[in-house]
């Protein structure tokens, strides 16, 4: 089985801010493509680990970057001794074999690579391979889900409307305070207690969102700083570490963050 | 930052504590000044629902952050109790045990706060029935249930506070533990001066935010506070004032005045959107073009650091950028697919495409942008020691300063109105034109004056725009202000319009961001859309925020 190592064994731990993993099994059962809107480290990977374990598929996962050509996508022939043999990218494999297919920071992507989606993501459910002269039809199975961020205030960093348009979406954001002390807690193995109070220097940190900063603290951030203090290192000091120098670079900001901090242990 | 007597200005840190207030609280309210006669020292913050008052100066940083923390307390968990019938000393008792309960409440949830107020709570037992003293040490008693105090009253007090924690939930615990206190004190001999009563320790505001008063109390004790005419319900007349004269002046003299140095020429006609009944008015509105003044350039930046920076930021952002070019004719390094390629193609017996370099070339930008400043009468308001207007000349002179050296495309131009037959649109630099003495010149003649009939102008920027060859196309509006024009009573109307004009520069393909300076947020999100606005809390950082804005836009 040609994805026997994108099956995802164990089950990733994923704590439902709400009834997501319900919507997203109703658009697997159609095989909508499906777009998770949300901050960055808030739980979009996470999430779809979970449904690809759910769900028993194979999860093949691109992050992609400004360098990803459709080429890294799609695929590519390479030299062998005898010859040239065709080799798929990840996204042809995905097609191909019917697994879930995540492109994580989607934005990243330069505009003439998320065009090859295009097809995969309409009523075609099928992929080009202009170097092949081979057009790949889905495997049932297959279903693609892409991430993207909104809070990018870049018009250069924007989802065409044409991709957003085939795309049903999900919206995360950060977990309410109680799920996500659990999440932190689970995840850096500190003490609940602990775990409440890394989870209040978000909230000090995500008031300023608009406000001086661009974005708060992540739920990956206060994972990092609930690391730290397993670690032995205080608390203050962890989040100092792991959260506000991390966040800005503004010193007003840093100060008036840093003494809120305080205020939480 | 210490200034003289160890004193620190409440300006200095001004920025600091309120994003330490928002920090904590999630709201952010106007800190203002209080200036007072004598020492500063003796001076106690107060607070009402719209506004928060701390000393303009004050001994140290943490003075302020425990008054905001406590302030913000309040504001969390206090409910304001009518005072009248109620006698001074009861009002005092109750507001004191109120002080301690909604300490609590904030220290549950940050604990920390207790390591902020804790130093301030320095009183010591002591046999003095004064009471002044009875109270200090009742406050802290309350604060610390670890503090032992002897005196029958203050122990009583601790006791029942302690003794239920649950109740201070309740925010009448306060109305019944104070009262039962203030009877207490009544009965004994202790004289209290409730006139003269200064809340102590000094971190804890004056009380007058608790109760609601039918007449004000004493006057304001910072009455020659020139910001106190900045009050935060509009007067009379101050919503207009904002956006444009008030309707009742005479009609703006001033076409004669304007037209001695400048030339008036009509340039276009735009639709105006009439959303009651969904149609556009065509050719509704003309714009006139209209040469600003020519005065002498502003002075080189007097702030050479910031300059340098934004310069150095603005460069980082346009140069900066590698771009990686596949299928070169030569290179750096070899391109992988295309040698396999090549490769192949020598194999079947093709000729080879021997393009097969990779090359890093700095990004030339397929971009331009349009920044549009809003020269309307409201941008005379002053900030620091000038106008709103003169700080988006300077951020303006900034950063196309910056531009120019760095070779982005861009054009300058700002906007008012006087009715729908003059929206005037003041180019400063065309897009062909260069960012020289004379594009300063005339950026340093802009004046506020009128209206902002902004649909016209964001519709008049699009035709610019459009014109220009790049796949990417920004307009950038700098705005303190909504919408609104004489002949407009209807403020629904020009909102809409502009919304309206917003989108359709967005179907040719034009990003329009508002960097509002003030101005309800609300009308800001609803033209341009959420994300779209970007609010800038101090307008005297415009300067150091508009460069970094524009980086975050186009990068
Ligand atoms: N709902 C959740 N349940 C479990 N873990 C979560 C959840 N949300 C966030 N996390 C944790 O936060 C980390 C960052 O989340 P991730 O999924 O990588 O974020 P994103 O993909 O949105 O950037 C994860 O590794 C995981 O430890
Ligand atoms: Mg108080």
């Amino acid at each position: 089985m040609a994805l026997h190592t994108y099956r995802i064994a164990r089950e990733p731990y994923y704590c439902p801010a709400g009834d997501e993993i319900a919507l997203f099994e109703a658009a697997h059962a159609d095989r909508l493509p499906v777009m998770l809107k949300g901050p960055t480290g808030c739980g979009k990977t996470r999430f779809v680990e979970h449904m690809a374990w759910r769900l028993g598929r194979p999860l093949v996962t691109v992050a992609c970057n400004e360098d990803l050509t459709a080429s890294d996508l799609v695929g590519r022939y390479l030299l062998e001794a005898e010859g040239t043999v065709w080799q798929d990218g990840p996204l042809t494999l995905a097609v191909r074999h019917g697994a879930i297919c995540y492109l994580d920071e989607i934005v990243e992507a330069r505009a003439d690579t998320t065009v090859v989606i295009h097809p995969l993501a309409d009523d075609r459910r099928a992929l080009p391979l202009d170097k092949r002269n081979e057009l790949v039809t889905a495997h049932p199975d297959f279903q693609l889900v892409i991430a993207y961020n909104p809070g990018y205030q870049s018009v250069a960093k924007d989802l065409k409307e044409s991709t957003k348009q085939r795309f049903a979406a999900l919206e995360f954001g950060y977990p309410a305070a109680a799920v996500e002390a659990e999440i932190v807690a689970h995840e850096a193995g500190i003490e609940p207690e602990v775990a409440r109070r890394v989870v209040a220097v978000a909230e000090r940190s995500r008031n300023l969102r608009g406000r001086g900063l661009e974005e708060g603290a992540s739920t990956r951030m206060l994972i990092h700083a609930g690391r730290l203090i397993a670690r032995g290192v205080a608390p203050e000091a962890a989040c100092r570490m792991a959260i506000v120098l991390p966040l800005t670079d503004d010193s007003d900001l840093r100060d008036a963050l840093a003494a809120a901090v305080g205020a939480c242990f | 930052m210490d200034g003289v007597d160890g004193l620190i200005a409440l300006a200095d840190v001004e920025r600091r504590l309120r994003a330490y207030g928002t920090a904590l609280w999630g709201v952010d309210p106007p800190l203002r000044p209080l200036v007072g006669e004598g020492d500063p020292a003796a001076l106690r913050p107060c607070f009402d629902a719209d506004l928060v008052r701390l000393p303009a100066v004050w001994p140290s940083l943490a003075l302020y952050r425990a008054a905001l923390a406590h302030v913000g307390a309040h504001r969390m968990f206090s409910r304001p109790l009518p005072a009248k019938g109620l006698k001074p000393l009861l009002t005092i008792v109750v507001s004191l045990v109120e002080d301690a309960r909604v300490e609590h409440l904030a220290m549950r949830r940050l604990p920390g706060l207790r390591r902020l107020w804790a130093p301030f709570h320095r009183v010591e037992p002591s046999p003095s029935l004064m009471a002044a003293d009875l109270l200090e040490r009742l406050a802290r008693a309350l604060f610390d249930a670890g503090y032992r105090d002897g005196n029958a009253w203050v122990d009583k007090g601790q006791r029942l506070f302690f003794e239920r924690p649950e109740r201070w939930e309740n925010p009448n615990f306060s109305l019944a533990l104070g009262g039962d206190l203030a009877g207490d004190l009544g009965k004994t001999r202790v004289q209290i001066n409730a006139r003269g009563h200064r809340v102590d320790p000094a971190y804890r505001d004056d009380n007058g935010g608790l109760w609601l008063y039918d007449t004000p109390p004493e006057p304001p004790r910072d009455a020659d506070d020139p910001l106190e005419a900045v009050r935060p319900e509009p007067m009379e007349g101050e919503g207009n004032r904002r956006n444009g004269p008030p309707q009742a002046l005479p009609a703006p003299a001033p076409l004669a005045a304007a037209a001695e140095t400048t030339a008036l020429r009509p340039v276009a006609r735009y639709p105006e959107w009439d959303h009651r009944i969904g149609l556009h008015r065509p050719g509704f509105v003309q714009v006139v073009e209209c040469e600003p003044e020519h005065q002498p350039p502003m002075d080189v930046p007097a702030d050479h650091r910031l300059a340098g920076r934004v310069r150095a930021l603005i460069r980082h952002a346009v140069v900066a950028r590698p771009e990686r070019l596949r299928r070169q004719r030569e290179g750096d390094a070899l391109d992988l697919d295309a040698c396999i390629a090549a490769t192949a193609a020598r194999r079947h017996g093709h000729a080879p495409d021997m393009r097969v370099y990779r090359r890093v070339r700095r990004r030339g930008r397929d971009l331009s942008v349009l920044l549009l400043l809003d020269a309307s009468h409201s941008t005379k308001d002053p900030v620091g020691d000038g106008t709103v207007l003169d700080l988006e000349r300077r951020s303006a002179d900034l950063l196309a300063g910056a531009l120019a050296a760095a070779g982005d495309r861009f054009a300058l131009a700002a906007f008012r109105s006087d009715g729908r037959e003059a929206v005037h649109w003041l180019p400063v630099k065309r897009f062909a034109e260069h960012y020289d003495a004379a594009a300063r010149g005339r950026l340093a003649g802009l004046d506020g004056r009128w209206s902002t009939r902004m649909g016209a102008a964001i519709r008049h920027a699009g035709t610019t725009l459009a014109a220009q060859p790049t796949l990417r196309r920004l307009l950038l509006l700098v705005t303190d202000g909504e919408p609104s024009d004489i002949d407009c009573p209807d403020p629904r109307h020009l909102v809409e319009d502009a919304r309206k004009a917003v989108r359709e520069l967005a179907g040719r393909g034009i990003d329009v961001v508002c960097v509002a300076l003030g101005g309800d947020a609300r009308t800001h999100h609803r033209i341009f859309g959420r994300r779209n606005v970007l609010p800038v809390d101090r307008v005297e950082r415009l300067p150091e925020i508009l460069p970094t804005v524009y980086v975050r836009l186009t990068g």
